[in-house]
């Protein structure tokens, strides 16, 4: 079904590989070469939002590991990032570090941080889990609001640029090359981890985690890795953002961005690499172009009620998650399936 | 020792308040086992709409409340009916999720009609205080805490002899065996929805004449949680307990742990409570420990 007609496997090889045909492979580089020449053709406001969909989409990556392959519902995903955000902040600001320490520590930290929180999964799940990331979340923000000395407080912190040896990201293009270097390498991490004996180990905690662990599965090893992973890209989002950003405060991460991050893999697509993709492209563009372009014109040109910026579009953003809860489960990413098989076999029917 | 007092009595009526949003979750989570994460924008929503009647269009105490639970109970209704009712017999995680489109999608209403974050309802009760054995302790709490009583001894009775009641109360225990008595089971999920409102709205309401109505509402619906969680997901008797526990150990802490740790220690403690209940006794004080059987 994946496959354009003719085309067989004969080997294992054959089977496993992701790009299996030329035309997948001139598809793809000429992806590639879309995607990384976009700084030539794209204006420095779009390139901004092109970042921004960057960093969120690695971590809506970790989340997709997290929630779509292994199951464990975290509602604190801003919480992780916002470890992570403050790791790097601290390590190259206070600390001094070289940015390259700040990111891996920023993704470690946050690893560690969500393995804290994710312990009580190894007995609980669902609404249970649910809770215990709120938890998390709000016990991190105020931690990073109160800890002035270290943090900054509500004041907020500044953070350098990111730099590689000489290397400086300064302008928005060279953080485009920086953060989609580091997006399609997590990308393609998630994808061949999902393919692996841990992503099945995932795959079958998530469907039954008891039946998982009657067959030898780990849960505790499984269930804190998936922790582990999710935060660890949460915190590596985390330190792009506060180098893109420059100056980091609290702000940046509310429970309502978490609950748009669930959003996100959700209207994408739990448990398949392309969800988060469509996911967050979707809605930061969505995003972009109601609070930027659409609400202002439209309060211009008509007589609204002054909450019409603010309440459109989170009032959106939730019937966006209902609607495709009802009526799509298995999200944008099942669509696009659908409409490759329907166009592989134009035009016969099946 | 005043100052105690006074801790003593805004903890325990705040508690109630905490308690009677959790009721409004367990009342869900046992007839239909849907978490919803949505109490604290409820909460958020009924008390705006109480500040609609009562102070935007002038209604009278008499007109005003009655329409705040019609209004409760209507939103109870719908939000069953064409959003929880299509989702029945799928997986937990689309059933938990769907709640949290429903609480963004209320944030979004609400900063839509009410865009000005902060006001004030009327006063409902007396704020003269009282002094007591040397102490001064704002009247307003023990109305507060007087009042959550009643409402959870009204509930009490209908729930031990009411037809309905019974009827709830099968259906938590047995949802098949209730189907096969005839008692049609989407009735009670939502008549369990409507009553969660309407109980989540008296609570916003009894907290905002107090405070007002501020954003921290919804934190008022999320630390509700950590009393559903002390208490057991499935005990009206544990929300009833664990409630005043949670307010005490907010109000207390707040009081005493400030000095010693930083400022707003009060918002995170339910959050910490939360967080060690998962890791000593996840099914809470009272709660049914699930035996899962593959």
């Amino acid at each position: 079904m994946g496959l354009p007609s003719g085309t067989r496997n004969y080997t294992y090889a054959q089977d496993m590989a992701i790009l299996r045909t030329r035309t997948h492979w001139a598809l793809f580089i000429g992806f590639l070469v879309l995607l990384f020449g976009a700084p030539l053709y794209l204006s420095g406001y779009w390139l901004g939002v092109a970042n921004l969909i960057g960093i969120t989409l690695i971590a809506a990556t970790g989340l997709n590991l997290l929630v779509g392959y292994c199951g464990q519902l975290s509602i604190g995903h801003a919480g992780f990032i916002a470890v992570g955000a403050y790791t790097t902040a601290i390590f190259t600001n206070r600390l001094e570090l070289p940015f390259l320490v700040g990111l891996i520590g920023a993704g470690v930290v946050a690893g560690i941080v969500g393995l804290i929180f994710g312990i009580p999964s190894v007995r609980v799940k669902g609404f249970y889990l649910a809770i215990t990331t709120i938890a998390a979340q709000f016990i991190i923000i105020w931690v990073i609001n109160h800890w002035s000395s270290v943090t900054g407080g509500f004041v907020g912190i500044k953070v350098p640029y990111a730099s590689i040896g000489p290397l400086v990201f300064r302008s928005e293009s060279s953080q485009f090359y920086l953060i989609f270097t580091i997006a399609v390498i997590c990308t393609f991490f998630a994808k061949n981890l999902a393919r692996t004996r841990v992503g099945r180990a995932f795959i079958a905690v998530r469907d039954n985690d008891l039946a998982a662990e009657v067959m030898g599965i780990n849960l505790f090893y499984y269930k804190l890795l998936a922790f582990f992973i999710g935060c660890f890209m949460a915190g590596i989002a985390g330190a792009l953002l506060a180098h893109w950003v420059g100056f980091m405060n609290a702000e940046h991460f509310s429970l309502t961005e978490s609950i748009l991050y669930i959003g996100m893999i959700i209207i994408g697509g739990l448990g398949t690499t392309l969800g988060p993709i469509l996911g967050v492209v979707v809605i930061r563009l969505l995003q972009q172009v109601l609070t930027i372009q659409l609400v202002p014109f439209l309060e211009e040109s008509l007589p609204l009620p002054s909450g019409f910026a603010t309440g459109v579009t989170p009032m959106l953003f939730g019937l966006a998650i209902i609607l495709f809860l009802i009526l799509e489960p298995r999200g944008l990413a099942h669509r696009w399936m659908l409409f490759k098989s329907a166009y592989r076999l134009w035009p016969f029917s099946y | 020792m005043a100052e105690l007092l006074q801790y003593l009595t805004s903890g325990l009526a705040v508690g109630m308040v905490y308690a009677l949003v959790a009721l409004g979750f367990v009342l869900i989570w046992k007839s239909s086992s849907v978490a919803n994460l949505a109490l604290g924008q409820l909460v958020l929503l009924s008390s705006w709409f109480t500040y609609g009647m009562l102070v935007q269009a002038k209604f009278p105490a008499w007109l005003g409340f009655p329409l705040v639970v019609l209004f409760a109970l209507a939103l109870g209704w719908i939000i069953e009916r064409f959003i929880l009712r299509p989702l029945i017999a799928q997986p937990i995680l689309s059933l938990i999720t769907v709640t949290l489109g429903v609480a963004y999608f209320i944030e979004g209403v609400v900063s839509f009609i009410w865009p000005w974050s902060v006001a004030a309802l009327p006063r409902l009760f007396p704020t003269e205080p009282i002094r007591f054995a040397g102490a001064v302790v704002s009247q307003e709490y023990l109305w507060v805490t007087f009042i959550s009583l009643v409402v959870f001894g009204l509930l009490t009775i209908f729930f031990k002899y009411h037809k309905m009641g019974i009827a709830m109360r099968a259906t938590a225990d047995d949802q098949l065996a209730v189907q096969a008595c005839g008692i049609p089971v989407t009735v009670i999920f939502s008549r369990s929805w409507m009553f969660a409102c309407v109980v989540a709205a008296v609570g916003g309401v009894l907290i905002s004449s107090i405070g007002g109505i501020t954003y921290g509402l919804v934190e008022t619906g999320l630390k509700a949680f950590s009393v559903v969680i002390l208490g057991g997901l499935d005990s009206f008797l544990g929300a009833i307990i664990a409630g005043p526990i949670i307010g005490l150990a907010e109000s207390l802490g707040g009081g005493y742990l400030t000095p010693l740790t930083w400022a707003g220690v009060k918002d995170i403690i339910p959050f910490i409570i939360i967080i060690i209940v998962m890791l000593i006794k996840p099914y809470g004080l009272f709660g049914e420990t699930r035996i899962e059987r593959i």
